[in-house]
């Protein structure tokens, strides 16, 4: 097996990490997907270590507050239990659950110890079935997932890690710099690899997989896939950013400086030969030997370098007393204090007639499935509890003023109830990027967008261009943007930074004790300064070749005639550029005078080459859509949501983003299914199709009749502050502006409510006034909760939902099973966006909460950016991956409710099997990652998915 | 000569700590009390003759606190440290004037007695005062941490806790030579490092999850208080010297 094999065997175990700019909510254990869910977080819990339930104390306190029924704790013990000898003792498996469970740690006392006499069997017994009987085991175990370097530091106290991390994260962050720096990191484009032979002056002929092989021999590793992993694990923020980069060919970053695993795995190992060199013990080989003559000093140093020693085997260590004899008392206490504690629970549970080693097993058991079983019992309790009111009937026969699409994600819930409440209003839920993936490129920016889910690449361009004069934007644009380059390149600059601090710093204090003490009128005075955007519209249609053909050629005529009037001081005719762009694209005879110097220039230096022509040209194929195409993305959009008849004078769609100051995971807070884009762009996409004419009278003929008064208006969703901005209305006429007035007011109202309706979650709020003021406050860690504490989903008819608060926990999609087709072709659109959008955000939250140390980011307050693709901890850390803790606790407790998506389907089971069936989420789903839930109004049945089996869990 | 013998057994503990650190009987704690004594009675001693120590001594001193200073890098526990912290200072008490010997000796006992109270703290909660798996202090146990911070940044010679002030102010009333350089140096950055190791170690960073941390009783917090105040009263005092 090459190593190549090796490393790809084990990359999977560490998770993507997508750039923060575009932050991809995602779940860290999506290597584990194939398993179960019970079984894939167990595999986890042995390779990063940590948490992967909440404490028992957590759950428990849930208990007492009513929100695990008590109902189906017992049943899922029993469940549990059913399986085992111990069917008959679930009473004292639940005493023992919410009673002794949660003070587990504090059993273990000293002082306790000093006092009771333990019974022999039971030490035996558990001296027998302990890993201390067999040293070279333990050894093995304490050694696992740890380099060479870190079992050297361990036993020998050096500083080898500290060096070696320190030296990975300084090439790392300079080789994969997006721009942070203006000392930019010398060749790149040769890729991770080469540049770093230059960086580290490795002078021979080499690739990354021979430098592997090559290091690896050395250090005398003999699992190299085991080793990977080792590695993998020890930034495993870095790795996944790099093994997300190299699996994206079109990443841009990638194209120009190309990194693969296999070279950071050369770097890190470079790294580790390096500065183990100088050490006695520089090769397994030789550590193996000395462990072997020194077992019982190794595996105390290994003990005390994981915390696992107390001070008074500290104590001992540093005196250097009979190293086998303080292992022999650690074991013995560690024994002691283990059979003390199930002494003491037997105490606690006299009922439970077994004998202390039957009973302690049962006891591991129980303890081994405690997490699992809290979790199911949450879950359970919100299942029926949520099933119980889905199942109420309520009809609304009121016909709508206006119909506003909202995004899915839970945030939408709270706006879309008060706008319903607020008029004859009706609101639909669907993924936020509308079902039209699009490359966007904005009117003033030069990189596109991909506006669409992380795992859907699109295959359509859009332009956005003006469509009125525009040059004192441009001007003061430009001017903006010189200033500011000026300003930073001084800034980076190594000498310049005291030139500028005296002569101009001050400057500075205006914006620092502004925003800081008034920024409500600092915003307003900057605001002032800015450039207004002019109107603008998308390049929607496809271009015709032809068109292409000549867009292209006007463009290279530009350059050729720029660079030619800039560069040369002979004049040159339009023939004559034609006949130099002939030459160059289409190797035509060149009969024009002109210097191989000047060529070469417009050749390496503007890319005008044939290879760069056909790439211009399949970018500006890919512009706009067919008609096809705008036809069948907009009836899949209408066929999605249900909204094929009685349309209202006015479909609204609207897009989200957030606003924030100072806040690297800004993006985090905008749309998820977008890519952590602002989802503007699709809206206004879509509301342009829906309002051609050509369009429409295709769909009469595709039996979709939208009569000729209702407008598709574009709206975009402010989640900080909850106000609705609508664009586009100078295409209304008077009085259809009118009549939008009494629909805008009541969007205010609704939005007024919803703030009022999230002041009482969200802290440092106590008005409204401090929702705005979190938009601009730069010293802000929580503009807003996000999608904090969302915990399941709806896929159903608005009318099933409507009479109900979730409190922006729930994603919402309409969904109306009757227009499915039998293959459930909409439901299956469901599954592989939306669904999967929703699984990675539910799960990413819930990992972050459950260990936020392993799968979280840490404390906002300590980060700093780095290199421009995330954040990492003081001056160099790991890269932070899943979310900080500021956006999932509070006060230092879970915020966010840690549950797996509870997914709600309203429509027949068979669909919903079809639907699975034919769905890229189909792992997921049956392996338990999210929690499905059916509600068959046809069979009057509700099913839940549960233990590789669908149980129907009510009748109506 | 005499007394500037007794002054320097008293105040390094030579000969007799190097020979019972080694004593595996003799408790950690006890060494620390006796130490702790030893420069107290050093401390009355010279206030009562109020002479200087001969240059020698200090040289001696000196010597035996660099080997000292290599020692605090190899132990964790704070009854250890604390002696080794003492006997690490004796270079400067006998260097300078005796009334600034007195006023920092004090200073440098305070400080101590802080540091003996949070080891009988962990003995009592931690099973030894041993600190190196009980990291991570800041986030579990504030109150402990509160208290070890001020002590080892008195240590550590950052004003406006007294030690730095009459460290201060002893190094400027003394008299100026290259034995002078050397013992600022040695005795100023290595009281930081002593309590740098410590603080980084088990007040900063991660809680250790094998542990059961608990803060701190009110009767303890108490009598820290007390300490802190007569800190405070201190450093007014030293203050009050050094303006003057």
């Amino acid at each position: 097996m090459s190593l190549q094999k090796h490393l790809d065997a084990v990359k999977d175990s560490v998770p993507h990490y997508w750039p923060i700019g575009t932050f991809i909510h995602h779940n860290p254990l999506k290597g584990f997907e194939h398993l179960n869910f019970k079984e894939g977080l167990e595999q986890a819990q042995k390779i990063f270590g940590g948490k992967v339930y909440m404490e028992p104390a957590y759950y428990l306190s849930l208990y007492n507050e009513g929100k695990i029924a008590p109902k189906h704790l017992e049943e899922n013990l029993k469940y549990m239990l059913d399986k085992t000898d111990y069917a008959a003792y679930v009473q004292e498996a639940k005493k023992f659950i919410l009673d002794i469970s949660p003070k587990w740690e504090s059993l273990r006392n000293y002082e306790t110890l000093k006092v009771t006499s333990l019974d022999e069997s039971l030490v035996r017994y558990l001296t027998e079935h302990s890993i201390y009987n067999d040293h070279d085991a333990w050894l093995a175990s304490l050694c696992k997932h740890m380099t060479l370097y870190e079992v050297h530091d361990a036993i020998f106290g050096t500083s080898e890690k500290e060096l070696i991390e320190k030296d990975t994260i300084e090439f790392l962050s300079r080789f994969l710099d997006q721009q942070q720096t203006t000392l930019s990191m010398q060749d790149r484009d040769l890729g991770m690899f080469k540049t770093f032979q230059l960086y580290e002056d490795i002078d021979y002929v080499t690739d990354a997989e021979s430098y592997v092989h090559e290091v690896l021999e050395e250090l005398k590793v003999r699992d190299p896939q085991s080793y990977f992993l080792t590695h993998l694990l020890k930034l495993h923020g870095w790795a996944g950013y790099i093994k997300y980069r190299s699996g994206d060919k079109d990443y841009y970053p990638q194209r120009v400086h190309p990194s693969t695993l296999m070279d950071y795995m050369a770097i890190r190992l470079h790294f580790e030969r390096k500065y183990m060199h100088k050490e006695e013990i520089n090769n397994f080989d030789k550590l193996d030997a000395y462990m072997r003559e020194n077992r019982s000093y190794a595996i105390l140093k290994l003990l005390q370098s994981k915390g696992k020693l107390t001070g008074t085997y500290n104590d001992a260590l540093e005196d250097k007393k009979d190293f086998d004899q303080i292992l022999s008392d650690y074991i013995s206490e560690q024994i002691s204090l283990d059979a003390l504690r199930i002494q003491q629970v037997k105490e606690a549970l006299p009922e439970l007639a077994r004998a202390l080693p039957k009973f302690c097993e049962f006891i591991t058991f129980l303890k081994r499935e405690e997490g699992f079983l809290w979790l199911k019992s949450l879950e359970d309790t919100y299942i029926h509890e949520h099933v119980e009111a889905f199942t109420q009937s309520h009809t609304y026969d009121e016909k709508p003023f206006s119909a506003t699409l909202f995004c899915l994600d839970v945030r939408s819930e709270v706006i879309r109830r008060n706008i319903e409440a607020s008029g004859p209003h009706k609101t639909y839920g669907i993924g936020g990027f509308l079902g039209i993936p699009i490359s966007f490129v904005p009117f003033d920016k030069s990189h596109q967008l991909n506006l669409s889910p992380a795992f859907i690449k699109p295959h359509n361009l859009v332009f956005e261009v003006p469509v009125e004069p525009h040059e004192e934007y441009n001007r003061k644009k430009k001017f903006s943007k010189t200033v500011k380059k000026v300003l930073t390149d001084l800034k980076n600059n190594p000498y310049t930074p005291y030139i500028l601090v005296e002569s101009i710093g001050w400057l500075f204090a205006v914006k620092l004790f502004g925003k800081t003490f008034f920024p409500k009128r600092t915003e307003m005075l900057f605001k002032k300064f800015e450039p207004v955007k002019p109107k603008t519209s998308y390049t929607l249609d496809k271009l015709e070749p032809e068109e292409v053909t000549n867009y292209l050629k006007k463009l290279y005529h530009d350059i050729i005639k720029e660079v030619l009037v800039t560069q040369s001081d002979r004049v040159y005719s339009d023939e004559d550029i034609d006949a130099l762009y002939e030459h160059l694209i289409f190797g035509e005879p060149l009969h024009v005078k002109i210097s191989q110097s000047m060529l070469d220039e417009l050749i390496y230096a503007y890319h005008i080459t044939p290879e760069d022509y056909e790439e211009q040209k399949e970018k500006l194929m890919k512009v706009g859509f067919t008609l096809e195409e705008q036809l069948t993305y907009f009836e899949n959009l209408l066929k999605t949501i249900g909204l094929v008849k009685d349309f209202p004078r006015f479909v609204i769609i609207t897009g989200h983003g957030s606003v924030s100051d100072n806040n690297p995971f800004e993006s985090a807070l905008d749309c998820g299914a977008c890519g952590g884009n602002v989802s503007l762009p699709n809206a206004r996409s879509h509301c342009m199709i829906g309002n051609k004419p050509e369009i429409r009278t295709m769909l009469r003929e595709r039996g979709i009749d939208i009569p000729d008064e209702t407008h598709f208006l574009p709206a975009l969703h402010n989640t900080t502050t909850d106000e609705v901005t609508f664009y586009d209305k100078e295409q209304l006429d008077h009085e259809a502006l009118q009549q939008l007035k009494s629909v805008e007011e009541d969007f205010k109202k609704a939005a007024h409510l919803s703030r009022m309706e999230r002041l009482s979650v969200l802290p440092n709020a106590d008005n409204e006034e401090d929702i705005f003021l979190k938009t601009m406050d730069w010293s802000e860690p929580r503009p807003e909760w996000g999608l904090a504490r969302n915990m399941g989903v709806f896929a159903g008819p608005r009318e099933s939902i409507r009479h109900l608060k979730f409190e922006n926990r729930l994603f919402l999609h309409s969904y109306d099973a009757d227009i499915d087709t039998d293959d459930a072709e909409i439901l299956t659109r469901i599954f592989n966006g939306p669904l999967v959008v929703g699984e990675w955000i539910n799960l990413e939250h819930y990992f972050s909460v459950v260990d936020n140390a392993i799968y979280g980011a840490g404390s906002k307050v300590y980060h700093n950016i780095v290199s421009k693709v995330g954040v990492y901890n003081g001056n160099y850390s790991d890269l932070k991956i899943g979310l900080p803790t500021q956006s999932v606790l509070l006060e230092g407790k879970a915020y966010h409710e840690p549950v797996r998506l509870l997914t709600y389907m309203e429509a027949p089971l068979e669909k919903v099997g079809k639907a699975v069936e034919n769905s890229s989420a189909k792992e997921f789903i049956l392996n338990e990652w999210i929690r499905p839930v059916i509600i068959d109004k046809e069979a009057r049945k509700v099913y839940s998915y549960e233990y590789g089996d669908f149980k129907v869990i009510k009748e109506f | 000569m005499l007394y500037d013998l007794i002054l320097l057994i008293l105040f390094t503990g030579l000969p007799w700590y190097p020979l019972l650190r080694r004593k595996r009987s003799v408790k950690r704690e006890h060494i620390f009390l006796l130490s702790a004594l030893s420069v107290l009675i050093g401390l009355l001693l010279s206030s009562l003759t109020g002479d200087i120590v001969r240059e020698p001594f200090v040289a001696l001193a000196l010597l035996f606190s660099l080997f000292v200073l290599y020692s605090t890098l190899k132990t964790n526990n704070l009854y250890k440290l604390g002696t080794q912290i003492l006997f690490f200072n004796a270079p400067l008490l006998l260097l300078v004037e005796p009334h600034a010997r007195l006023l920092y000796g004090v200073s440098l006992l305070l400080s101590l007695a802080g540091i003996y109270m949070m080891a009988k703290y962990y003995e009592r909660v931690y099973s030894s005062a041993n600190y190196y798996s009980v990291t991570g202090i800041t986030l579990v146990t504030p109150y402990a941490a509160l208290f070890l911070t001020i002590y080892f940044t008195a240590l550590a010679l950052y004003p406006p806790f007294p030690n730095a002030i009459f460290f201060l102010e002893g190094i400027l009333h003394a008299t100026v030579d290259p034995l002078w350089y050397l013992v600022t140096i040695v005795i100023f950055f290595g009281n930081f490092l002593i309590a740098v190791r410590v603080m980084a170690r088990t007040v900063f960073g991660k809680p250790n999850p094998n542990i059961h941390y608990i803060d701190v009783t009110p009767k303890e917090r108490r009598l820290h208080l007390l300490i802190l105040i007569i800190f405070i009263a201190l450093s007014l005092k030293g203050l009050q010297e050094v303006l003057a």
